[in-house]
């Protein structure tokens, strides 16, 4: 059923984690018969296994409702569902210009939260309607004044526009359907102009190739048109057209206001990136839509096969991976330490986290990941350029550096005000300068401060989390480039640099660092045939050393009849673990003490 | 001895091990199979059934022939026994001379023969050694373990120091002319002293042989062997409490420092290290021991027993009931031979094994052994480590560091 413009409405739902966005879907779905009951599962649109799991919207999501309104007529509501964190905001903000309105989404007992507000901002920013919910009010640690309060003072968000709901129990749906035909204006654009369609995500599959998700802005698919995509610049004849339900269902054509999918037939998401503008081949729009931003990585890290005999796999894996995920980069490395691997970019921490996991759980692979590091501009001394470095492996020596920048963001804290103590003696031991403090509620306080980026993506957020005892929420973006005076440290074990575990440190802490790290690796380097000197050092310079003793004793203490076949299989362990060391010159290191030194959150940070 | 490269053919049996899995009480570290208290002593004593089962098992491997199966191509009579436990000097000397029979019947004893029987020395384990001589025990390997009251308390052992002495002086009234004694070191709560006061005390003694053991506290379970088939029984809840307590107790550098100090003194007073973890006076080399490091062809009869032919490594499975289910079925049927398991070595592995139980002996091996591709990186690196040396004689053998380090050479020939 063809519905008119004006009977149409776009809207996205804002929300953070766990205040129960996905469970709203789901009602939605419900209440408007897009999909019936017996066929619900919970959280219809978190489709991804992982997204499940963590209870986060990884890739934006979107679902066509026909709603038959109070007044009689079916509206087409077109549900933007976007991703809920962080690394995210730029597909954020692309989801959002798709839409004209938005639910806000905030749990009766937690309140709003920093990510939350930084996505209402984003909106406002985009122009759109904005419907406050207040969502869990059956819960009986719900508090809705107190939240509708937070609303009026942080949002100006008048009170009696505020709706009360359960999604869990189904309270309040009714009206909030009500609230986007009533509220959300219908979208403009006209039909017959030249095509301009935003793209808001995609995902690739095998047999359609790239599958773009489209909101036009003006004009109208068909569907046997020439698509071009205006900054990459690519065309391709396009495989099909359709709207969501929330299944691709094929339709001939979309208009202007309409939401829908685009089967390109392009084999590489890269081709067709989030933000970008699609187009009529034979009569293009003369300009894009606004706001194109290409990802930007602003974590690196290496990752590479726990086993060497997996390279391959991984190669392969991580091709497939990236036509289905174009927002990380990767090329190969390689370290002495970890053998042959990719060095790759990633949104965020947690982004990066995502791809790992997906890498194991999709493709099987068990894969150890080298500590993130961000990307440092180094000016080297006598006019011979500045370099880009996102390895410390490869950061210049001392003595070549004129000058060194990092990345700094500006971070927006909001937490319970009993935890202000230790969350600014947090931000302060991490280099982070206090920005400023404002009362959201008599209970509840907004920090802001600016960050060194490398401090943020260590353990930042495990560390929010556990000072605040989970109750502090963050986000931040990015605030360009400033000087740091950084230095590498390097870590060699009897006497020679192990690559992998290089890291860039601030120079007033690398002696504390580095006895830091000698001494965890004292523990994890197991005792070998000789004396090992581990030692911390900047340039020449040993900052710190410990020293692993020589084994005095590996024997098997008696071998008779009965014993043989038993201690054979304990040779043949021993031997299994020697093959799964990494041999740095003359020292088999377990690759448990990479890990584990990567993974180091006991603030050893840098 | 055939060289490495050769695949050894089945050998008739050289030796027999019998295991006799009873105690009067079971110490905490220990792995072997036993059953101990009222399954050994008491009511429920099945030590007389047991014997009977191991009788029938005799007859029927004599039978059997060579462990696979095959029929013995030229049989010979036994040139060791070995009477392992357990502690078999708890057997009726009745008992002791029926098993000892039976033997003689099915395989035969050669003259001048070695047949060793285990003893712990306390009183009430140790039996009645002039009896066990006339049995025609010829050596005896006693369970001494340590020197010190506390240590022999903590490790659940029976017997005082005393008792140790006295055993030695009943054994030696009794004709018994080869006597061993057993010490452990790396024991919980035991000092570099009291360790070199045991080994003087020892020597004084004037034992022929002594073995020197690191404690090693291991979990069968863990390695999987103690299922229905395996040929371990599972530790007692107790046992393990006793291992978890005891192993943050060992150390590594201190045991090895008793090593060598074991080394030196025993040099010293005349014993020859002839094994990794055996000194003896001249001539005085267990000679069924020194069996399996040159991997001759050894049979072997009860619960737990594991037999060597050639070329196939065979086990029994430890579990009592199911060994004397076999053998003893009752109700006019025919006796089988008990349950257990078998391990096939291919040439690869027999290679490796030549290698690893031929370096445990300080004539070590043949340097010409080393020169399969797969082992002369690892012969290479040895030396450089300082774990093997060349003799004069185109042999190799461990260095003392060697043998001390000498897991690190052999998980690189496996």
């Amino acid at each position: 059923m063809k519905i008119p413009q004006e009977r149409l409405r776009n809207f996205s739902i804002i929300a953070h984690i766990d205040h129960g966005k996905s469970t709203l879907a789901d009602r939605l779905l419900e209440m408007t018969h897009t999909i019936e009951a017996r066929l619900m599962t919970s959280q219809v649109l978190d489709s991804m296994d992982l997204e499940r799991e963590k209870g986060i919207t990884i890739k934006a999501r979107a679902v066509r409702l026909d709603y038959l309104a109070r007044d009689g007529r079916t509206y087409g509501l077109n549900l933007i569902d976007t991703p809920g964190h962080v690394d995210f905001s730029y597909e954020v903000s692309r989801s959002l210009q798709a839409c004209e309105g938005a639910i806000l989404v905030v749990d009766a007992a937690q309140g709003i939260e920093a990510q939350t507000l930084a996505n209402v901002h984003l909106a406002l920013r985009e122009g759109l309607t904005i419907i406050p919910v207040i969502n869990k009010i059956d819960l009986p640690s719900a508090q809705p004044d107190v939240v509708i309060e937070e609303l009026e003072n942080v949002l100006a968000i008048p009170r009696e526009e505020v709706l009360l709901a359960s999604a869990k129990e189904g309270i309040g749906i009714d009206a909030i359907l009500e609230a986007i035909v009533e509220r959300i204006p219908a979208p403009k654009g006209d039909p017959d102009g030249p095509l301009q369609g935003l793209i808001f995500d995609s995902h690739y599959d095998a047999y359609k190739g790239v599958v773009v998700y489209v909101r036009l802005a003006s004009g109208t698919l068909h569907a046997h048109d020439t698509i071009r995509l205006m900054a990459s610049g690519v065309e391709s004849d396009l495989l099909e057209l359709g709207v969501f339900r929330p299944q691709l269902v094929p339709v001939q054509a979309l208009t202007a206001g309409e939401v829908g999918y685009v089967a390109t037939g392009l084999k590489s998401v890269r081709d067709a990136q989030v933000g970008d503008t699609l187009t009529n081949a034979k009569a293009p729009a003369s300009t894009p839509l606004p706001g194109y931003k290409e990802a930007k990585s602003l974590v690196f890290a290496g990752i590479y096969p726990l086993s060497g005999d997996d390279y391959p796999l991984l190669r392969e894996a991580i091709e497939r991976l990236h036509l289905n995920d174009g927002s990380f980069t990767y090329q190969p490395e390689s370290s002495v330490a970890l053998g042959f691997g990719f060095r790759c970019g990633f949104l965020g921490l947690l982004h990066m986290e995502i791809v790992q996991e997906r890498l194991e759980r999709e493709f099987s692979l068990d894969l150890i990941a080298s500590a993130p590091s961000v990307q440092y501009r180094v000016v080297l001394i006598g006019n011979r350029g500045t370099l880009s470095v996102d390895n410390p492996a490869f950061f210049p020596n001392a003595g070549e550096i004129e000058a060194v920048e990092e990345p700094w963001v500006s971070l927006a804290v909001i937490t319970p005000a009993t935890y202000i103590g230790p969350l600014l003696e947090l931000s302060t031991s991490r280099r982070g300068t206090f920005v400023g403090l404002e009362y959201l509620d008599p209970q509840r306080v907004l920090i802001r401060f600016e960050l060194p980026l490398a401090e943020l993506i260590i353990d930042y957020f495990d560390q929010l989390k556990s000072r605040s005892q989970g109750y502090a929420s963050m986000d931040y973006e990015e605030i360009g480039y400033r000087a740091a005076n950084l230095v590498k440290l390097d870590i060699m074990v009897a006497g020679e640099p192990v690559d992998a575990l290089s890291l860039i440190v601030h120079r007033d802490r690398a002696a504390t660092t580095g006895r830091q790290l000698t001494e965890r690796l004292k523990e994890l380097i197991p005792r070998q045939m000789f004396e090992v000197p581990i030692q911390a050092a900047i340039g020449s310079n040993v900052v710190a050393r410990e020293t692993v003793r020589a084994l005095r004793k590996n024997v098997l203490a008696k071998c008779y009849g009965g014993d043989i076949s038993r201690k054979k299989k304990l040779l043949e362990k021993q031997k299994e673990g020697k093959q799964r060391m990494k041999r740095v010159g003359s020292v088999e290191i377990p690759q448990e003490a990479f890990l584990a030194v990567l993974r180091i959150d006991d603030g050893a940070g840098r | 001895m055939s060289s490495v490269a050769e695949f050894p053919a089945t050998e008739p049996a050289f030796g027999l091990y019998v295991h006799l899995p009873f105690c009067v009480s079971i110490c905490p570290y220990c792995d072997f199979v036993v059953y101990a208290g009222a399954d050994a002593r008491g009511p429920r004593n099945r030590i007389e059934i047991l014997v009977d089962a191991l009788i029938v098992e005799i007859g029927l491997r004599a039978r059997s022939g060579g462990t696979a199966g095959r029929a013995d191509p030229a049989r010979r009579p036994l040139s060791t026994v070995y009477l392992g436990g357990g502690t078999p000097s708890l057997l009726p000397v009745g008992s002791l001379r029926r098993i000892l029979d039976a033997i003689r019947t099915a395989f035969g004893i050669a003259p001048g023969a070695e047949i060793t029987l285990e003893a712990n020395p306390g009183p009430d384990e140790r039996g009645d050694p002039a009896a066990q001589a006339a049995a025609g025990i010829t050596r005896l390997s006693v369970g001494a373990q340590s020197f010190a009251p506390a240590e022999l308390k903590r490790l659940g052992r029976r017997h005082s120091p005393a008792d140790i002495g006295l055993a030695l002086d009943a054994a030696r009234q009794a004709g018994i002319r080869s006597i061993s004694l057993d010490l452990l070191y790396d024991v919980p709560g035991q000092t570099l002293d009291s360790w070199a006061d045991g080994l003087e005390r020892a020597v004084s003694l004037g034992p022929e042989h002594l073995s020197l053991y690191a404690l090693s506290l291991d979990d069968p379970d863990a390695e999987g062997l103690t299922g229905p088939g395996g040929d371990h029984l599972p530790p007692s809840a107790g046992a393990r409490r006793w291992r978890k307590r005891a192993r943050p107790e060992q150390d590594d550098d201190r045991a090895a420092a008793m090593y060598h100090l074991a080394v030196h003194r025993l040099r010293e007073a005349g014993f020859l290290g002839y094994e990794l973890a055996n000194w003896a006076l001249p001539g005085h080399e267990s000679r069924h021991n020194l069996g399996y490091w040159e991997r001759r062809s050894i049979e072997a009869v009860g619960p737990g027993a594991h037999a060597f032919d050639g070329r196939v490594r065979r086990w029994n499975a430890a579990r009592l009931d199911g060994y004397i289910a076999a053998l003893l079925p009752g109700g006019g049927r025919q006796p089988s031979l008990p349950p257990g398991g078998e391990e096939i070595l291919d040439s690869t592995s027999a290679a490796a094994e030549s290698l690893i139980l031929g370096l445990r002996l300080d004539r070590g091996v043949p340097l010409t052994a080393f020169l399969e591709p797969p082992f002369m990186d690892a012969f290479d690196w040895a030396v450089s480590a300082g774990l093997l040396e060349e003799t004069g004689d185109t042999r190799v053998h461990l260095t003392t560091r060697g043998r001390l380090l000498s897991n690190e050479l052999f998980a690189r020939l496996i």
